[in-house]
């Protein structure tokens, strides 16, 4: 089985064996086997943690702040100052201990090792950005399950 | 009852469809169909050892499209399930639920999830609303004034703003997304965003035989909003998102 034909565009090429893709269709999905329990798994916490990071938290209006705060918003260019802008938005998402906690057991799993891996790096250095807010979600660990219950189904005729 | 080796669950099909797997499953496991009238659960031995995540979900994931194929379909078992034997699986998955499956089956038959998920570049995302706002502008100059500590609220009422407008410009994309491809769509789910940077994650059900009409709306939209958002665009999968039955471990076998 393959991928839907790409037209033509701004679609990105897709490749489903990205880990970020892989996290995203199977972490918590498909069917549940009540009383079963699951096998125990390295690094599970980690994936949960690096893929359901809190949007609404007071470090993301914080940064969200930052960014706006340093941006020059008259210049009808945005290329000035962007670089610095990243850079400022990057250190100032507050850099903690689970930043290398979360690298190490990135290889400990092999994650990035993997030929198929290239994509995942600037995801690697997004989630250490924002590891202070993955230390807050961290607390509640495995609870994945519930926690993407959240998906809603939708109804066909909404619209 | 056999008391056998623990084996991982990946997914059920009509035995029909089960053909040989001829990819690794989890552990580097050999993967064979445990069947019982009509059904096949495709399943693998397993230690009882800890398993690498990242490597057995990638694992998980082949082995279901390889099960899958260009035309069967299969039902996902969540990532990272483990029976105590093959009787179980035969005892306890499949003949208790037998008819859930058979019609969840008949039901998901011919048809394929795919996925599409959009990614903004936040900080031009962020520019373009502080821009078109002026409560935002005025806010921010106010923080601006205000020396680092005292400003601290300030600042945060002034992200908590703009991220409000992020998540609307990102929820208006993800309404048009939805009001373009549901025509094409037998269903929608709308999961929960897996990152900051990911606007919507949307799966959607379709009968293989409209894929083509689906991916070619699919890369209209990627045309129209593609500028701000870069589209991601995955399948054909089986339906993890649809198959979200809760199962009975019934006790059949021990009764």
């Amino acid at each position: 089985m393959s991928i839907a034909t790409t037209p033509r565009g701004y679609l990105e090429r897709p490749r489903p064996s990205g880990l970020a893709d892989v996290i995203d269709v199977i972490l918590d999905k498909g069917m549940v086997i009540d009383v079963y329990v699951r096998v125990s798994l390295i690094g599970i916490e980690i994936l949960t943690i690096d893929a359901r990071i809190v949007i609404a938290s007071v470090d993301t209006y914080l940064r969200f702040a930052e960014a706006v705060n340093r941006m020059d918003i008259a210049s009808a260019d945005e290329t000035p100052g962007l670089p610095e802008l990243m850079e400022s938005v990057t250190s100032g998402g507050a850099k903690s201990k689970t930043s290398g906690a979360i690298e190490a057991a990135k290889e400990k799993l092999g994650i990035g090792e993997d030929e198929e891996e290239e994509e995942e790096k600037p995801k690697a250095s997004a989630s250490r950005r924002r590891s202070s807010s993955s230390r807050r979600s961290s607390s509640s660990g495995r609870s994945s399950s519930s926690r993407s219950r959240s998906s809603g189904s939708r109804s066909k005729g909404r619209g | 009852m056999s008391q056998g080796r623990s084996v991982y669950v990946y997914g059920v099909l009509a035995a029909a469809q089960a053909a040989r797997v001829p990819v690794a499953g989890v552990a580097d496991s050999t993967v064979r169909a445990v069947s019982h009238s009509g059904l096949a659960a495709l399943v693998s031995d397993v230690d009882g050892g800890p398993l690498a995540a990242a490597r057995e979900m990638r694992a998980h994931w082949r082995v279901l499209e390889e099960a899958a194929g260009s035309s069967a379909t299969v039902l996902p078992i969540r990532f990272g399930t483990v029976m105590e034997s093959e009787a179980a699986v035969r005892e306890r998955l499949l003949k208790p639920n037998e008819e859930r499956l058979i019609g969840l089956l008949r039901e998901l038959d011919g048809r394929v999830q795919l996925s599409l998920k959009s990614r903004y570049d936040e900080d031009r995302l962020i520019r373009e609303v502080a821009r078109a706002s002026p409560s935002i502008l005025a806010l921010r100059e106010r923080v601006g004034k205000l020396p680092g500590d005292a400003g601290y609220y300030d600042r945060i009422r002034l992200g908590e703003v703009v991220a409000g407008e992020v998540g609307r410009r990102k929820q208006a994309d993800a309404n048009l997304v939805l009001q373009r491809l549901e025509p094409f769509a037998v269903a929608v789910r709308e999961e929960t965003p897996a990152s900051p940077e990911t606007g919507f994650h949307l799966a959607f059900l379709v009968e293989r035989d409209r894929i083509d009409d689906f991916s070619a709306a699919v890369g209209e939209l990627g045309k129209e909003i593609g500028e701000r958002a870069r589209l991601r665009y995955l399948g054909p999968l089986p339906p993890y998102s649809f198959a979200d039955a809760n199962l009975t471990a019934g006790s059949a076998a021990w009764a």
